[in-house]
Formats: structure tokens, sequence, C-alpha cells
């Protein structure tokens, strides 16, 4: 009678009830600190080193706490348990590129066939990532890229300057080239952020010139609380708003949430980025949500593939070279209510 | 006190005023005089810098409303500090009491609410009982359940927030409206004004005050300490649930990212209101005068669509002004 989630509630709410009771002493609190962090930790690969056929594919990325993140994750786990010939293994993301260059090194000391590493932040990740190149571990970089190119054998990615083009290529045509745009951006300061905004400038400004007018751009850190409050405060300023695009689907629910709550759905469409199920499901209904342009999480299942080719030596079968190519680049595919049912399953 | 004249406001509270008392309480009607010039100067920039939005009643109202969720944790957060303590976990607690309550309330409001102020008085308990029983320092125990309670709301959640577009009631209250004012302005007032009375005028109120001022003199007086130290961080808990109705009825969703670095924000307008860190001081007014004068800031800069680093500059000026205040009364 209780799903998953709620039986976790219940269970936890028991423990903590039992350990109250049991102690004055009062330690409860770090023991529950420890107590989630070990459930939630994944279980980890076998550790013995099999010889023979094993493919031994490393994987490291930053902490799975956004949607995002938490899919990129997820979808490597499921896309390596589908192959027989491959042992995954995998250590909990953080948000520290300090730690994430020892957590590499930890993965390279486990002597892996292939390393893939979506870097908290490309630049500190950088020397880790060469250093396991010249020992002879191919990396495949996922994502965020490396400061040098001889730091991965390949990367595979989606395309952030190119949501922003294809944001400016659907609202152009949507509205005429005519009107007021707002802009809620990610995170500042970060180059998701900075592409996701210079696409869309770059083309808004070609096809348009003047015609459309961005009148507020502020930043909401991916996050749909902050996302509600940066877009309150611009619907009180702004009478007339005819588009948001935004930089993040999470995030943008949040924006969904004060123009709902305004009750000023009609007078504007909105735009995602990433794919989220949740997104598509509004899109699909049709209305405020218009379209949003993937950013798939699938890329870390693509990027499993890869890694297990590349130890393999093979290349795509659809190609005629035998090697897998060193560059990979995942479309900002625009999802609007006409297609989205080709793409919903993508959803994360 | 058993006089039918009705004292002043202010020393209503003066049953036996010594005179270190009587100082500090001087100390914060400076700082109380000097705030609302503060939140005046910041209302006249605005009116100047953008005539026709800033000062109507509708944005008003938008800023009350937005700093209804910081506002109502920080009410908490000034009973912690008053008895010197600290609450770190407030962000976190929050999306863990929303994520609570979404899961045993996904289909009613009831329930909904229930369980995330429980859920919220349940993880302030914990704090409070490592604190006083436990002994473990305010800091260290909150910055556990910082990471401890954003961890389990990720992880009851499934990292995926819970929608709550059913609950009506829920919904109401975060964005609902009572004769033109929100639901979550007026909620947000209602709790200033039980925290005011919490505080000035029950026994309770002296006792947070006097644990915090000197905890061996208010151990000879007979206070027992323990209780009034756990309580003050389920009292924290407490506010924080009520807070994640708030916001879960705003965003039509429980999410379990969301109040990131919301204790800052909560820390900030309790200490720029002029409650003392190191305890034994603590004003209400100023907390709430503290949670406007940010919500104001916030909504001008963005109103005028300034860059956010523009924003975090002026809080950290404005923080700076209000501390370097605090010092010359004192």
């Amino acid at each position: 009678m209780f799903n998953r989630r709620q039986q976790r509630l219940i269970g936890l709410v028991a423990v903590v009830a039992l350990g109250m009771a049991a102690c004055e002493s009062g330690d409860d609190d770090s023991d529950e600190a420890s107590d989630s962090g070990s459930a939630s930790a994944p279980a980890e690969g076998g550790g013995s080193v099999e010889e023979g056929e094993t493919i031994k594919i490393a994987f490291s990325a930053p902490g799975a706490d956004h949607g995002w993140l938490a899919a990129i994750t997820e979808n490597a786990e499921e896309e390596a348990a589908q192959h027989d010939d491959v042992e995954f293994v995998l250590l909990e993301g953080t948000n520290d590129s300090a730690a994430q260059v020892s957590q590499v090194e930890q993965l390279m000391a486990e002597d892996p066939d292939a390393l893939i590493i979506l870097p908290h932040e490309g630049d500190p990740l950088t020397p880790v990532a060469l250093e396991a190149m010249e020992q002879g571990i191919p990396v495949i970089n996922v994502d965020r890229e490396f400061s040098s190119e001889g730091a991965y054998r390949t990367w595979i990615g989606g395309d952030n300057y190119g949501i922003g083009v294809s944001a400016a290529n659907y609202l152009a045509e949507q509205l005429d080239c005519q009107g007021n745009v707002v802009e809620i951006q990610g995170l500042a300061g970060i180059s998701v952020t900075e592409q996701r905004t210079a696409g869309f400038a770059d083309t808004i400004e070609q096809l348009c010139g003047d015609g459309i007018t961005i009148v507020a751009q502020q930043p909401a850190d991916f996050l749909p609380d902050v996302g509600l409050e940066v877009m309150e405060t611009i619907l009180q300023a702004q009478p007339q708003i005819d588009a948001v695009y935004t930089h993040d689907d999470d995030m943008a629910m949040g924006v969904v949430s004060a123009i709902e709550n305004a009750g000023r759905e009609d007078e504007m469409i909105l735009t995602g980025a990433g794919g989220s199920r949740d997104a598509m499901e509004r899109i699909q209904e049709g209305g405020l949500y218009a379209a949003t342009f993937l950013y798939n999480p699938s890329m870390s299942a693509s990027a499993v593939r890869v890694a297990r080719l590349i130890a393999l030596g093979e290349g795509f079968e659809e190609l005629a070279e035998p090697e897998v190519p060193s560059r990979i680049e995942l479309p900002a595919s625009t999802v609007t209510q006409e297609n989205v049912d080709d793409f919903i399953d993508l959803g994360f | 006190m058993s006089t039918d004249v009705s004292p002043p406001a202010d020393l209503a509270a003066e049953t036996a005023a010594t005179a270190p008392e009587a100082r500090a309480r001087r100390r914060i009607q400076m700082q109380e005089a000097a705030l609302p010039v503060v939140v005046v100067l910041l209302l006249v920039a605005g009116t100047i810098a953008d005539r026709e939005q800033f000062l109507t009643s509708d944005n008003m109202l938008t800023v009350l409303t937005q700093a209804s969720v910081t506002g109502v944790v920080a009410m908490g957060m000034t009973f912690v500090i008053a008895t010197g303590g600290i609450d770190l976990s407030v962000g976190s607690v929050l999306a863990a009491a929303a994520i609570a309550g979404g899961l045993v309330g996904e289909q009613q409001s009831l329930p909904f609410i229930l369980g995330a102020i429980g859920f919220g008085v349940l993880l302030g308990l914990i704090n409070g009982v490592a604190i006083a029983y436990g002994r473990i320092v305010p800091f260290i125990a909150t910055l556990a359940m910082f990471a401890g309670a954003r961890g389990l709301a990720l992880w009851m959640s499934d990292k995926t927030p819970i929608s709550l577009l059913d609950l009506d009631v829920v919904r109401d209250l975060g964005r609902g409206k009572v004769a033109g004012i929100p639901n979550a302005a007026i909620v947000f007032v209602l709790v200033t004004t039980g925290a005011w009375v919490l505080l000035n005028r029950t026994r309770y109120g002296r006792h947070v005050i006097a644990v915090g001022g000197n905890r061996e003199a208010a151990r000879m007086a007979g206070i027992r300490l323990r209780p009034i130290i756990t309580s003050v961080y389920a009292l924290s808990g407490l506010c924080v649930g009520i807070a994640a109705v708030l916001l879960s009825g705003r965003l039509g969703s429980a999410s379990p990212v969301a109040g990131n670095l919301l204790e800052l924000d909560a820390i900030a307008a309790v200490v720029i209101g002029g409650t003392s860190l190191a305890g034994g001081r603590a004003t209400i007014v100023g907390t709430f005068l503290g949670v406007i004068t940010f919500g104001l800031l916030f909504n001008l800069l963005n109103l005028l669509d300034m860059p956010t680093e523009l924003q975090q500059l002026s809080k950290g000026v404005i923080i700076l002004a209000a501390a370097a205040l605090q010092r010359r009364d004192g």
C-alpha cells in the first residue's frame, strides 16, 4: 500500500524515534547523516579483477544532486548493466574539483580499460586526465570539456551554444520577430550559462535585429525556487512579455509557477532546456510551456557504449572508419507539441 | 506589574530590569531606529529609480510574499540566536520537510501540511537534543543536519520533485489572496506577531533571553537550560516546516533542491535586525525589518534588471554596515 519513497520515510521516522527514545546522548544526528549516506551510495563494482573478456569501465561525475546529473549517473549505470562483458566501477559523485581529482586517481589505480569523466569543472580535471591518457587508459570526456584535446580519446556532449541558437530560431518564428523576451539564465559565471546566453543573443540579433528586445535577463542558478522569485519580480516590472527563454527545465518549473500565479499564462510562451519528463509532459498538454531543447543525459549511456568500443578497438558499424570519432556533438533538437511523442521516452 | 495602569509598550517586559539589561535594550532601540531609516532610504531610492512600478501596493505585496519564506524561517532563527546558538540546517530541513509532506500527502492538503511541519519539528528536535543533551556545539550539530537533511531530501524523493498541483489548500496558501492580500504575506505577518508575543510577553521568551545572556545566572535563577535550548531548535524546525508549506504552495511542487543558501539569508536578516550573535538580546521587529530590507533590495535591483553580482555586492555592504552600526552603539 505504500510506494518505495513512502516506505523510506516511514522507516526513517521509526529509526529516528527509536534512536531518540533509546539515548538522550544526542548523537542521533551524526548517525542519521551516515545512515542516509550509506543507504544512497550505489553498490560498488566487485573489486576482483577478472581476466579474460571483461571490460572494466570506470566512471566519475559530479554529485547527482540535480535532475540532470542524477540522470547522467543513472543512465550510465543502466547502460553498463545491459552489457554482459562490462564491469562498471563508479564512485559517488562530488561537487569539489579537488575531490574529484583524487577520485579519478583512485579509479586509475584500479587499472580500468576505459575511464569516463564528466568533470565538475573542465580545467582542474585536465591534468589528471592527461596523466590517465599517458598511462594508456583511454579517457571519454562527457559534457564539460577539458582544456586540452590531448586529455581525452573522445569527447561527447551536448551543444550549449546550440541550445541558444535553437531557442532563438524557435522564438523568432513564433513571435514573427516582434516582441519582448525575458531570459532566465542558469548559474552565473559558468561556461554552460554563458554559451546558452551567447547563442541566443547572437542568433536573435542576426534573425530579427531590433524586432525582439530582451527586456530582462537574470540568473536563477538552475533552481526552481530561485526561478520563482526572480520571475515574480520580473512580472511586476514588465507589463508585456511575449516569451520567456529559460536555461533549464527543472528551473523553468518555478518560472511557470510564477507566471501561472500571476494569471498571465495566456500572454506569453516559455521554452526550457535539457529535456526532462515533466517538461515534455507540459509540452504535450500545450499552452504556456511551448518547447524545450535537448541536452540529453542519455549522453552518458552513449559514453559507456563508446568506452566499450574503444576498449575493444572497434568503431561504429555505420561508419566506414574502423575507429570511434574523437568528438561527438549531440544536436540541441527542438521538442515541441508536434514531435514530443518521439522524444518523451528520452525524458529524465 | 500588579497595577492596572498600562505601561509604555517598550517597558512592559521590564519587570526587574538590571542595569546591563536596560543598556542592552537601549542598544536594540538604537538599532531599531537605524534599520527603518535604511528601509525608507531603499523605498525612496526605489521610487526615484522606477517611478512607475516600485512603490505600488501590488509590488509591495509581492515583496512581502517573496520575503515570507525567508521571513518565517528568520523568526525561528531569532530564538535560536537569542540563546547564543545558530541553525545552519534550515535550508536543507526545508527541502526535507517539503518532501516528507509530499510523501504523506501527495493527494490531500492536510496530511501534507501536518507531514511537512511535523518533519520540520522532528529534525529541529534532533538538532536540539544533540546540542542540549549531547553537548555538541550548535555550529557542528546543525552543520551535520545541513548535510544530512539535504541527503535525506534527495534520497526520499529519488532526486525528483513531487508535484502538488492537486493540493488546493496548499496551493491556495502559497498563491491565493484574501481581500487582495496574498495569503503567504498574511501567514508571514501572523508568524511575526506570534513570535513577538512569545519573545516579549511570555515567561518562555524571558527565559530564552536569559539563557543566551548569562547561562550560569539563568541556572541559578532556576531556569532549566536543556529544555529551553532544545525547544528553540524545535521552534526553528516548526518555522521551517511552515515555510516549506508556503514555498511548496507557491511552487506547486516539493523540490529536494529548494532552500539552497536559505540559512545565510535568514541569519543575515536576524543579525542586521540587531539580534546579537552572542545571544542575550533579540528583537523580532528588527528581524522583520531585516527581512524586508533584503526583500526590497532584491526586488528593486531585479526590477531595474541589474546584474546579480551587484545584488550580492549590495547585500554584503548592508550586512557590514549594520554590523558596524551595532558596534558603535555598543
